[in-house]
């Protein structure tokens, strides 16, 4: 079974993802988002999924993640389909279905003239999912292998203020408690005769009695939460020291570099290229970065 | 031109007076030195054998074109329809009464009357005709005579003008190998040369933004006239005559549907009141063994979409119906959504602003909470990350894949209604600038850090949804300490909050189109921001005062 659990918390080991520093799993993140959303070619996307996606290997992860990425991934890349199915927007494209006709009342005039599903849409949807499929997958193995604890130092190292790295570590670690809390609130709701999963606008009134609850006792633990802290010196001094100190390896080191490097160059060759494609600049000097960029990016 | 009719008259009264006098003088020298129509007659006779009174051919511009267009002997091609063109101008000042006839050798099937007769009343009034005949399958390929002979009667006084026009009838076979079309150059310039620095086989479409529009023409750079809404670009087309003689050629094209071969619309607009295919055409004559590049303008509607299309390029020879070479290429359309990558870049430089800000003086920023509210904005990330991110998760994708496009009514009661019953909340406990940021930011780490979520078009979302949400309540003066009381602060504060996001909402479908290369529809989106953005954000934030308001009896 499926849970937030088997999605939110890591599976710690001792392999070469695992031991990576939480720094340059977080750059090659930033990198592999620039570089998806620069990319056009479907088979360097298709490709750069695929390595992404070999990152599990090295990082045994356990079938309960494999699993829960499979339905990530499932479900990511057919809500793209479906969606561009419908509102692609290029020609050619073929009807294969027609979801509301031009002519019926009220929705026909509502969606400009029908809603329909194109062929052409979930092929192009299939491609484009590509990228958010990349960055849920490379989300997924960084914050699988990575200790949240080791996460948010590497923030806090890479300046995220520490305050909010705390803010987030407290999230992290009040989430499971919540959810719980939530869970229970549910139970009794249904105990006194509530339906709190019936569809349609009860729902809102089920929201209201989940949250009160929940958040009034949100609110008494923040109290006695930060007078806890404030007893352990939180905000004493304008700087803090660490117990765990991240040290990069020279793996780390080649792979940020490779990362950072590859990332700026690929940005820079697409922006050339589309300036080159909007017609407004070009440099015959530049013919094969176009070429490169066409072919390839 | 004017002047070239008020020398017309005196000139050619000169030369009927010069011909009175000597008969012997030819026709054709002493016009050649006239004016525009007078050459052309004098082209003509050159290319058609002449028999006449020379008097009478001066009083008279006789022109036979067979096929249309072509002066100095015609190829006509089996089994094709072509027409004639028969053209008379008067010079003499008064009435006269002409009948032409047209004989056509054996085989040749007139379509219509071959005789004609008409009357010319005055100097420079003129008369023409086309004559539209077939040239059968089966007629033996060779060269044949026409003649055409046109009867005059002047004054009671009758003579007789004729021409003889030489035709060459040829296969199918044979003019299909004499033309081919080499290259077609996509874009070009209007003479039909190549241009490097544009993208080959390609087109870029125009903005449609009204406002663009209207900024280029500001500029400058756009157009204000009618036809603003159609762009013109150009191709240009390689044409080779292998054969012996020259070809008449009309090179024409269509760009088609992939799929359905059909004429696509949108590249054939209406220009001045009719088609742009009136304009997309070139008549040449192409010289035996030559090569020549000829530009053609392509018309294209604003409406027109990005894709792949077929560019079919014909050249048929002039006068007929029949396509002596064609030539298909893929060509692609490439719409540059402009105002979204203008919104997304605008979106982007404001987050980066707002984190830079945001790093550099985030000190000061965090030190104004006490730790206590520090650890309630946790908590209500907490919950909002666990009400809304994690059920989302699932929740979105199985919304889209049963309510298909209508999603959004299912995803916004948990996307707006429950998050902005939250933020709100947040904002009653706590009322002071920066506490949507904190929130916003945890969720986004939160989703990040436990989701792997860390994708840049949420960050930009987030980013703009807390910079107009913090801008807007600080207005109002909710962050600023200000009770929201009775219904006039609820609806200030759900009108707020409502507008703020129904912006953000635009932004993320903007960003989301030009990061993510996606497609939305303008109802679509239009909609998402009615009802999700502005109506269900709306309800959530009313709701949100209440909840707060409750929750502040805990804390008292």
């Amino acid at each position: 079974m499926i849970s937030a659990r088997s999605i939110a918390e890591p599976t710690i080991r001792d392999t070469v993802i695992h031991r990576l520093d939480p720094r340059a799993k977080i750059i090659m993140l930033i990198a592999t988002s620039f570089i998806i959303v620069a990319l056009d070619n479907p088979q360097t996307m298709l490709l750069l999924f695929l390595v992404v996606l070999s990152g599990f290997v090295p990082a045994r992860m356990p079938m309960i993640k494999m699993k829960t990425l499979l339905v990530l991934l499932v479900l990511v890349m057919w809500g793209t389909m479906y969606s561009q199915a419908l509102f692609y927007s290029q020609l050619p494209r073929t009807v294969i279905f027609t979801i509301i006709p031009p002519d019926a009342p009220f929705l026909g005039w509502l969606t400009h003239g029908g809603l329909f599903v194109y062929k052409e849409g979930f092929y192009y949807g299939a491609v484009q999912a590509l990228r958010s499929a990349t960055v849920l997958s490379m989300g997924l193995l960084m914050c699988w292998t990575t200790d949240p604890r080791d996460m948010l130092n590497g923030l806090a190292r890479l300046k995220v203020p520490y305050s909010i790295a705390f803010m987030v570590v407290t999230a992290v670690r009040f989430l499971p408690i919540i959810i719980a809390e939530v869970a229970t609130v549910i139970t009794v709701q249904r105990l006194k005769g509530f339906k709190p999963t019936k569809m349609g606008p009860g729902m809102i009134k089920t929201a209201l009695g989940v949250l009160t609850p929940t958040l009034a006792n949100c609110v008494r633990r923040a109290s006695v939460l930060a007078v806890s802290i404030e007893s352990r010196a939180f905000r004493a001094h304008r700087t803090r020291t660490y117990l765990k100190e991240l040290q990069y390896s020279r793996f780390d080191m080649i792979l940020i570099v490779a990362a950072v490097s590859l990332t700026i160059s690929i940005v820079s060759a697409k922006l050339l290229f589309n300036l080159y494609t909007s017609e407004i600049y070009y440099s015959s000097e530049l013919r094969g970065i176009y070429s490169l960029a066409r072919g390839y990016l | 031109m004017e002047m070239i009719k008020t020398m017309r008259a005196p000139v050619l009264a000169l030369v009927v007076l010069l011909a009175a006098i000597s008969a012997t003088v030819p026709i054709t020298q002493g016009s050649a030195t006239n004016a525009a129509n007078i050459v052309e007659t004098a082209s003509t006779t050159t290319g058609n054998k002449t028999t006449g009174d020379p008097i009478l051919e001066d009083m008279v511009t006789f022109l036979v074109q067979v096929p249309y267009g072509i002066e100095d002997g015609g190829l006509a091609v089996q089994g094709n329809n072509l027409s004639a063109y028969v053209f008379m101008e008067s010079f003499l000042h008064g009435e006269m009464d002409v009948v032409i006839r047209l004989d056509f050798p054996d085989g040749f099937q007139i379509r219509g009357p071959a005789l004609q007769s008409f009357k010319l009343y005055t100097e420079y009034d003129d008369w023409y005709q086309f004559i539209d005949f077939y040239v059968p399958p089966d007629m033996p390929t060779g060269t044949y005579a026409i003649k055409a002979t046109a009867t005059i009667e002047i004054e009671g006084q009758q003579d007789v003008i004729e021409r003889n026009i030489a035709i060459r009838v040829a296969s199918k076979d044979e003019v299909s190998d004499m033309i081919s079309i080499n290259r077609v150059i996509i874009p070009s310039d209007e003479e039909g040369i190549g241009d490097a620095s544009r993208q080959e086989n390609t087109f870029v479409l125009q903005e449609t933004s009204p406002l663009i529009k209207r900024m280029a023409v500001i500029a400058g750079i756009g157009s204000s006239d009618g036809d603003g809404d159609v762009k013109v670009s150009h191709i240009g087309v390689e044409i080779e005559n292998n054969g012996d003689e020259a070809i008449p050629l009309i090179i024409s094209y269509a760009i088609l549907d992939v799929n359905t071969r059909q004429p696509v619309e949108e590249f054939r607009p209406t220009l001045m009141g009719m088609s742009s295919e009136t304009f997309s055409y070139a008549n040449i004559i192409l010289p035996a063994g030559s090569k020549k590049t000829v530009g053609l303008p392509v018309y294209i509607s604003e409406t027109a979409l990005g894709g792949e299309y077929l560019m079919h390029v014909k050249a048929t020879v002039m006068g007929s119906d029949w396509t002596a070479a064609a030539r298909d290429d893929r060509i692609n359309a490439i719409s540059r959504n402009w105002t979204s990558i203008f919104i997304s870049l605008s979106a982007l430089l404001l987050t980066i602003t707002a984190i830079g800000i945001f790093v550099l003086r985030s000190n000061a920023i965090i030190s104004s909470f006490k730790t206590r509210h520090l650890m309630m904005i946790s908590l209500f990330g907490t919950a909002s990350f666990a009400a809304v991110n994690i059920p989302m998760t699932f929740l979105w994708d199985i919304a889209h894949a049963v309510l298909g496009p209508f999603s959004f009514l299912f995803i916004g009661i948990f996307y707006e209604i429950v998050l902005y019953m939250l933020i709100v909340a947040s904002v009653v406990l706590i009322p002071k600038p920066g506490v949507v940021t904190l929130l916003l930011m945890v969720r986004y780490l939160l989703n990040g850090v436990l989701l792997g979520h860390f994708n840049p078009v949420f960050l930009i979302s987030y980013s703009v949804n807390a910079i107009a949400l913090e801008f807007m309540l600080y207005a109002v003066g909710m962050t600023r300490g200000n009770v929201i009381g009775g219904y006039a602060g609820r609806i200030r504060t759900g009108f707020v909050c409502a507008t703020a996001d129904a912006l953000s909402q635009y932004v993320s479908f903007n960003v989301w189109m030009v990061l993510y290369r996606l497609f939305y529809s303008d109802w679509y989106i239009r909609a998402n921001i009615l009802i999700d953005g502005f109506l269900y954000t709306f309800i959530g934030a009313w709701l949100g005062i209440n909840l707060g308001n409750r929750l502040k009896k805990v804390i008292e």
